[in-house]
């Protein structure tokens, strides 16, 4: 049973009115808003900027970007657009923006995710232990181009995933056409532990001394056991890999700006696209799960780091040639979180069948939007993978997910 | 006999009917493991299982599968019987069972319906209905968490009114709260007892009636508790973040432990709910057997209530509410520190072992806690019937001088005028428990 109630069952929905109408007040400002917003784009300056990158046959490539859980009241709402300025002032002006995007399946990490991937509502074991039970669009693709592995990453900072995130158990499909998947915050972690065992702690203190200790932990521990599978069948890592992820430490550790697991996430993942530029990278912070442990602030200090981290990752697509003019990003929450006054302690958790806990929304940037706009039509996570499935050229699997009609490539 | 006494008796004649036969296998987690854990339950949560059981047994058998049609049916579509389901405690992989179920939300719904037709079976004419008694929620914000008078009310949309306060003039040189809840000898035009030993209103009196958490160490006097001349409890349960600090950072330190050698997350709640807990346990923890058990699932069921004491509070307030329904629930919320750098990401074990750092009071960020939590505690209680009419919840900030009053209108600090001596606060507060 889940903590909570007796056998789990009390919910009482009637404190959530107040709140509830907070939302709706809220939705109303940030669609005005958001109108003015677009409305400036639609000046020649916008144009400009959309000609631009509709320019031929350049291969399409994809960036999307999962947050973890937050709720519409914490972001786009008038009262949650201050904790994320970056998406909302400088990327919503040029981005599709799709106001409702549902999470209507399992509401935790690995499932929500895989349900993202596959395009099929995912009802897994919450642990990682068993692979998504149909094929990924990193399998789909990759079966249909017949592309390298190195052209298809998952970078990510949640503890929830493991490496079965990057590949399902489909017979036809499988690993051997799945993802290289690598868990930056769980390299951290191993080198919090080892410095820890080995009375090396000040060395955590010293920011001179933090990256020999990452440094360290990558060394002398299995990659499994971090939960990457980027390593090669003699279970050492293949040679630029290994200086990809040192440089992304040591640009981690010398930048001297915040220290969090998504942080790490984010400087590997500018690191993978400099050094292999692959077509398809999932990219999954977490820093706003600081939530469970029941610390509003740092939560909201998480909602933060997405959305700066996000939009330096836009910065990167537009600064780097490989990804200029080429490159969907798709930016979204796995799901929300429960509502205030719920009896899974509101923030805290995700599993409250409530629109707060389902309702999220996305944004989509690039060469497959025509124009900027705000589609309050509803769509689903498993509508991802056929349309981004699409974008890369291939046809789409059967799946209960629909191909969305305002991206094309 | 005693209302206890009566139920005791109705669920003993329950048992020998045989009512567990006629449960569906989703209950039976839940009320075997109630049942087998029986001392460690609070007086309210004896009377649910109790009242769940009579209830059944009172049933023909007819009446019984109409009442339990809906959930079985439900079993059956969610497909239990091919489950690895555990009838005899809850575990996590029953929990993650059910909850990727499809049928779930309809199950919790079917499962409460069964909850309430017992509840209101307990209320019919003749059975021993619940007396309306006045309850009280009282939480402090602090003087060192600094709050905006402008927006620290905002979350509570209305629902109460916001009141200034008076200057603290307390002769002994008290904090405000502890002035509140503990006993004033000797000073003119201020009650005599405290809002932890008024006497109270409840015909069967526990000291499950009356809670107090602390995110910090606990009340500074105790002086006046029956624990300073016996060996017995402090009359209330008092459970303080500070005062935890063994059992919190032992507790963790073998949750951790034990994830590396262990594959399955039962496991490791199997071995934690069984780990001997005393010795890390304060006196007036580990002398309840039911208080020492409290904690654990505190602990184990997460929320951060092992980490920050704000979070201990806040989730230690809302499984009291749950489990034990008191008269009474006061907190204090208190401030913790910022995360460390490259640590921060590591907060499930003790920061300041792993990185030596001197901590840094994180004051805004606290204060922010502080605020939503507060609410939080407020509609955890009014989640049940007990809180919602005759319940008065005081929320102070004292770094403005005010307090956030939700009350029905017959609370006569109504007519009191602005600013409210903190001792007339006390007078009402006390009068409104007597």
């Amino acid at each position: 049973m889940e903590s909570g109630d007796r056998l789990d069952t009390h919910f009482d929905s009637t404190n959530l009115s107040g709140p509830d109408l907070l939302v709706d007040a809220s939705k109303r400002r940030f669609l005005q808003a958001a109108g003015i917003l677009v409305a400036g784009m639609m000046l020649p300056k916008g144009y400009a900027e959309i000609t631009e990158r509709a320019s031929g046959d350049l291969e399409q490539k994809v960036l999307l970007v999962v947050i973890g859980g937050v709720r519409r009241v914490e972001t786009f709402s008038g009262d949650g657009l201050v904790n994320i300025p970056h998406l909302a002032s400088d990327l919503l002006p040029r981005s599709l923006f799709y106001l409702h995007a549902r999470n209507e399946g399992v509401t935790a990490h690995f499932n929500a995710i895989s349900s993202i991937l596959t395009g099929n509502w995912q009802r897994l074991d919450d642990w990682g232990k068993v692979a998504p039970a149909t094929p990924t669009f990193f399998e789909q693709f990759r079966k249909s181009a017949r592309v390298d592995r190195n052209e298809t990453w998952v970078v990510a900072s949640n503890k929830a995933l493991t490496s079965l995130i990057g590949a399902s158990s489909d017979s036809n499909y499988g690993p051997a056409y799945g993802a290289n998947v690598v868990f930056p915050k769980q390299l951290m972690l191993m080198a919090v532990e080892e410095a820890l065992r080995s009375g090396r702690t000040e060395n955590m203190a010293d920011r001179s001394k933090v990256e020999s200790e990452l440094e360290n932990a990558m060394q002398g521990s299995n990659y499994e056991g971090l939960g990457w599978n980027v390593f090669e069948a003699t279970g050492r890592l293949d040679p630029r890999v290994e200086g990809t992820i040192k440089t992304a430490i040591a640009s981690f550790v010398r930048d001297g700006g915040a220290t969090s697991g998504d942080e790490l996430t984010f400087f590997m993942t500018r690191e993978i696209m400099r050094k292999f530029s692959p077509k398809v990278l999932v990219v999954a912070f977490s820093d706003v799960e600081a939530a469970h442990f029941g610390s509003y602030s740092l939560h909201l200090a998480g909602i933060h780091a997405a959305d700066r981290l996000s939009y330096q990752l836009w910065q990167e697509v537009e600064s780097n040639p490989a990804y200029r003019g080429r490159t969907t990003m798709l930016i979204l929450p796995e799901f929300g979180r429960d509502p205030d006054g719920s009896s899974t302690n509101g923030f805290f958790n995700h599993r409250a069948h409530e629109e707060s806990t389902m309702d999220t929304w996305m944004m989509a940037l690039g060469p497959a939007v025509d124009r900027p706009q705000i589609v309050e039509r509803p769509i689903r996570h498993i509508d991802i993978c056929p349309t981004l499935t699409a974008l890369l050229g291939c046809s789409p699997l059967e799946s209960q997910g629909l191909k969305l009609t305002e991206l094309h490539g | 006999m005693t209302i206890s006494e009566q139920h005791r008796e109705d669920m003993r004649s329950a048992l020998e009917k045989g009512v567990l036969q006629r449960l569906p296998i989703t209950f039976l987690p839940f009320v075997n493991q109630q049942i087998r854990e029986w001392v460690y339950l609070f007086p309210n949560e004896r009377q649910s299982v109790e009242k769940l059981l009579h209830y059944v047994a009172e049933l023909s058998t007819g009446e019984s599968s109409a009442l339990f049609k809906d959930v079985i049916q439900l079993e059956e579509k969610m497909g239990v019987g091919h489950w690895h389901f555990s009838t005899t405690e809850q575990t996590i992989e029953n929990a993650s069972e059910l909850a990727r179920s499809p049928y779930f939300q309809e199950w919790r719904r079917a499962v409460q319906a069964v909850f309430d037709a017992a509840d209101q079976y307990a209320l019919q004419p003749g059975s021993a209905a619940e007396e309306v008694q006045h309850r009280l929620v009282i939480l402090d914000i602090p003087q060192t968490l600094v709050v905006d008078p402008s927006i620290v009310w905002r979350r509570w949309q209305g629902i109460g009114k916001s009141l200034n306060l008076g200057p603290f003039t307390s002769a002994n040189d008290r904090e405000f709260f502890e002035f509140l809840l503990t006993p004033s000898p000797g000073e003119p035009g201020t009650p005599t007892s405290g809002l932890l030993n008024a006497p109270g209103n409840r015909r069967e009196l526990s000291s499950a009636d009356r809670w107090f958490l602390d995110a910090g160490e606990g009340l500074n006097d105790l002086s006046w508790t029956p624990t300073a001349s016996t060996n017995s409890s402090l009359g209330f349960i008092s459970l303080s973040y500070g005062r935890l600090g063994l059992y919190r950072e032992t507790f963790s330190h073998e949750m951790n432990t034990m994830r590396k050698d262990l594959a399955d997350a039962d496991d490791v709640l199997d071995r934690l709910r069984k780990v001997d807990v005393t010795a890390w346990c304060p006196p007036e923890v580990s002398a309840d057997l039911a208080v020492k058990e409290f904690v654990r699932s505190l602990f184990l069921s997460g929320n951060g209530a092992v980490l920050f004491g704000n979070s201990f509070v806040e989730w230690g307030a809302s499984e009291a509410f749950r489990r034990a329904r008191p008269s009474m629930v006061a907190a204090r919320f208190g401030m913790r520190a910022k995360p460390k750098p490259f640590t921060g990401v590591a907060v499930f074990d003790n920061p300041n072992q792993i990185n030596p750092a001197p901590s840094v009071d994180d004051l805004a960020g606290s204060a922010a806690d502080a605020e939503i939590l507060a609410l939080y505690i407020w509609l955890a209680a009014t989640r049940y019937a007990e809180y919602r009419s005759a319940t008065v919840c005081v929320v102070l900030a004292e770094s403005i001088s005010q307090a956030y009053v939700i009350a029905p209108s017959e609370f006569p600090l109504w007519q009191e005028a602005e600013p409210v001596s903190r001792s007339s606060l006390k007078g009402a507060l006390c009068n409104w428990m007597a």
